[in-house]
């Protein structure tokens, strides 16, 4: 049987009285593109902040490429690259000098590490921007120069928090071929993002998160047939987006029949 | 429609709208505050912060106490040309007072009420108000007091002209502080303007550093007797007669001496000429006031400060090349690849593009030139110390410029503090790294200030020089492991972009100044010992043993930061990547 890139047991986040997230279980396999979804508050950012070792787990554990990972666990992070939540960037650095830190804190030698950043400036279309510094970036370079210090040191894991928040068209299908290029070369990707339709393009695999517990998890096609068997006669024979699952497994069909008669 | 005070922003400052966002504002104060009070950290901040208040009133009274028997002997003496020079002392102090003491100071930025349909009439109130009760403000209000004490008690007829010259001349200080401060945060917000900003702080600093030596060696051949001394007064007082009168037409219509003036004035029963005098000091304020408004007018219409340089013109058809192999063009790199000279390299480009700790570091140099001149004016003989425990003063003063390096030193890393824990570094090398950094800088500041001190006091005593070293020895260690603790477990932001306007924290602060206060209780103990038993040679080995001590300490302490930082990696990351 073939080790799983990402496995988690029981996992579960407490922070007082709330459970954030709730014995959570699941398996993501090697080079699969792995799309982690949930309404606002699920426990998406929770999780994984604990799948790369930001945040403590409650209860229950976390394996990566057959390992188990704690925050101390170094030589497992070296095989994993994050965007995370803050994008971990430093607001007083250059891109260049950024990214040439981050190299070296992931034990890259200095050579390679400014060949790389060259190549990754370029690639994301930074390189023209080398005398602004980090906190002058707009938002979705911000997000580009994040997932070049992600990918900088050639991870075999790959976790991303909402990486396309931000990120014009054109940068935005410049990445998906990025990423899509590494799942080839055997790369697994963990994703979280609101927009389905780039989860539903790109991954292959699907797990939904709702109020801290998993609630779907399986691949788009397992889904896609599950929601189908539920619903009646003609519904059930048409093709569901992804969002009509996610809506259908999450209650978002319930909609409010409120109505806010104060808003124009 | 039930919208308070009508539809949009309309009304003045005191209109029912405003009045309902004030309200707003204070309950959203008060709830941050009860809720700060949830976690031990926050009641440890209170405790803090209130005996920080009473520490600051403390030290207002001094002053207070200071300037009102100054003032005293001189309204009643009838020395009327001498009073300027109170004021000049605490318009002085009034301005310098927050700039040294800004990033221990909790202070509330109004920046996120932009959103909100407020009105500039009420923005500015809401800017002066708050911070109103902030240390410059204590210290300022209880000195003046302290002036309308001594001027009511030698000249009870003048009461009325001293509240009134000292209430103008405090708003106009008060003024001054924030437009000052709002300044220097609008010219270190962009990348050029700080870096001119930053080379005239320098070139400031080291010129003081180069005239120094040089004032010095000029007093230094003319100290002799005391009748001699008084001779040498007369003369250079009859030499720089003309300067003094030019000077002193000048600085009597610029505020502090239009404050004294006015009260000069009444005491000649001249109430024109007070009126006259206060009308001026009046229109300094308004000026000060305007040049204020100008920049919260900007801030308020949204103005979007970047550090970015200018846009350069980029040629439609530029082709982009990928040079085959990458120079690194940038400076400050050390030999070596690893993390901690990454860290190193990346710190000194941070910390040379941040004032405030440029500040920090530059500051205490200062410190000993003051310090040092207080000294040279008790006299003293020609190639001697003055005072034999010059240098290890000198070198507590330096010191204590690098509390908040030591003890913060995290609070600049804002939402990069996620790196250290993802990578595979651990938390311990990066500490090592700053600790190393840290204690380079410190040796140069220290060497530039024990030279300073020696070429301003005399060259100290060989022993007391040795054992100066050794005490370094002893409390650096200390201080970076003492530093370490804290800055893991109650750090705070640090906005490198600004002076002003900086969250703090009083805990950090009064517990790293009590830190610090132990070693040097530790070292004076041991100083007083060997020069009690006239002994000096002895402090040396004792200050060598006990630095050893300290080194192994931080070396343990060291081993054990990593399971600090993962302990408390969450409260760790919350608070570094708070925005402002």
């Amino acid at each position: 049987m073939e080790t799983a890139a990402i496995q988690t047991h029981g996992l579960t986040r407490r922070f007082g009285a709330l459970t954030a997230v709730d014995d959570v279980t699941f398996s993501v396999a090697p080079g699969q593109f792995f799309g982690f979804l949930g309404p606002n508050g699920a426990g998406k950012s929770t999780t994984i902040k604990m799948l790369t070792g930001l945040l403590e787990p409650t209860a229950g554990t976390v394996q990566i490429l057959g390992q188990p990972f704690t925050a101390s666990a170094l030589e497992l992070k070296r095989q994993i690259g994050v965007v995370p939540e803050g994008m971990a960037l430093m607001g007083r650095l250059t891109a260049t000098e950024y990214l040439n830190f981050v190299g070296r804190m992931y034990g890259l030698d200095r050579a390679t590490t400014n060949q790389r950043t060259q190549e990754l400036l370029e690639f994301m279309q930074l390189a023209n921007e080398n005398k602004k510094l980090v906190t002058d970036f707009s938002h979705g370079m911000q997000k580009k120069l994040a997932l070049a210090a992600a990918v900088i040191h050639g991870p075999k894991v790959l976790f991303l928090d909402e990486p396309f928040e931000g990120v014009d068209a054109i940068a935005a299908g410049m990445l998906k071929t990025m990423l899509q290029g590494m799942i080839h070369r055997g790369a697994t990707i963990f994703l979280t993002t609101h927009v389905l339709e780039i989860v539903e393009r790109l991954c292959s695999h699907v797990a939904i998160i709702s109020q801290g517990r998993l609630v779907a998890n399986g691949s788009l096609e397992a889904l896609r047939a599950g929601v189908a068997s539920t619903l009646p006669g003609a519904a059930a024979e048409q093709r569901l987006t992804l969002e009509e699952i996610f809506l259908s497994i999450v209650g978002g069909q319930q909609e409010s029949t409120q109505e806010l008669s104060w808003l124009s | 429609m039930a919208l308070v005070g009508g539809a949009g922003a309309g009304g003045g400052p005191l209109s029912r709208l405003a009045r309902a966002q004030y309200a707003g504002l204070a309950r959203l104060r008060w709830s941050m505050f009860s809720h700060g009070l949830r976690t031990n950290r926050g009641a440890l901040e209170l405790g803090a912060r209130a005996f920080s208040y009473l520490a600051y009133c403390g030290m207002g009274l001094g002053m207070g106490a200071g300037m009102g028997f100054t003032t005293y002997f001189l309204v009643a003496g009838g020395k009327w040309r001498l009073l300027p020079i109170v004021f000049w002392v605490l318009a002085l102090l009034w301005q310098a007072i927050p700039i040294m003491l800004a990033s221990f100071q909790e202070q509330f930025d109004l920046g996120i009420l932009l959103r909100f349909p407020v009105r500039f009439e009420s923005y500015m109130l809401l800017y002066m108000v708050f911070g109103l009760l902030d240390i410059s403000t204590i210290l300022g209000s209880l000195a003046c007091l302290g002036i309308w004490i001594g001027v009511a008690a030698a000249r009870p007829d003048l009461l009325g002209w001293a509240t009134l010259s000292l209430a103008v001349f405090a708003v106009f200080n008060i003024l001054l502080v924030r437009t000052v401060f709002a300044w220097i945060d609008r010219w270190l917000a962009q990348r050029r303007t700080r870096e001119i900003l930053g080379a005239v702080f320098m070139l400031g600093l080291l010129s003081l550093q180069v005239l120094n030596p040089a004032l010095y060696q000029k007093r230094h051949a003319r100290r002799t007797g005391a009748d001699e001394r008084a001779a040498q007064l007369r003369e250079a007082e009859a030499r720089y007669q003309p300067w003094l009168q030019q000077a002193d037409s000048v600085q009597q219509w610029l505020p502090p001496g239009l404050a004294a003036q006015a009260l000069r004035q009444g005491q000649a029963h001249d109430g024109l000429g007070v009126l006259t005098s206060l009308d001026a000091l009046g229109l300094y304020a308004v000026l000060v006031g305007g040049l204020l408004a100008l920049r919260l007018r900007a801030e308020y219409r949204g103005e979007n400060l970047g550090s970015a340089p200018a846009r350069v013109r980029v040629a439609p058809n530029r082709v982009r090349t990928l040079s085959p192999v990458y120079e690194d063009k940038t400076s400050a790199t050390l030999v070596g690849s690893g993390p901690i000279a990454a860290i190193i390299e990346k710190d000194v480009r941070s910390l040379l593009r941040t004032l405030p700790l440029l500040y920090a570091i530059g500051a205490p140099l200062l410190l000993v030139l003051v310090f040092s001149g207080a000294f040279i004016h008790n006299g003293g003989g020609s190639s001697a110390p003055v005072f034999p425990l010059s240098l290890p003063v000198c070198m507590v003063y330096a010191q204590l410029g690098f509390t908040q390096i030591f003890y913060n030193s995290l609070g600049t890393e804002g939402a990069g503090i996620q790196l250290y824990f993802l990578s595979p570094t651990p938390i311990r090398t990066v500490l090592l790294a700053k600790n190393l950094l840290h204690s380079c800088l410190f040796a140069v500041v220290a060497a530039v200030a024990g030279v300073l001190a020696g070429l301003r006091l005399g060259i100290p005593d060989p022993e007391v020089t040795a054992a100066t070293a050794s005490w370094l020895l002893f409390s650096l260690p200390c201080n970076l492991t003492a530093g370490n603790l804290f800055s893991l477990k109650m750090p705070y932001r640090v906005n490198p972009g600004r002076i002003s306007r900086q969250r703090g924290s009083s805990a950090n602060a009064l517990l790293s100044l009590l830190v610090q206060l132990g070693v040097l209780a530790v070292g004076a103990a041991v100083f007083a010992a060997c020069w009690y038993l006239d002994r000096m040679g002895l402090a040396t080995p004792i200050f060598l043993i006990l630095a050893v001590a300290a080194f192994l300490l931080w070396h343990r302490v060291l081993a054990s930061t990593d399971a600090i930082a993962y302990q408390r990696r969450d409260a760790l990351m919350a608070t570094l990547m708070k925005t402002d």
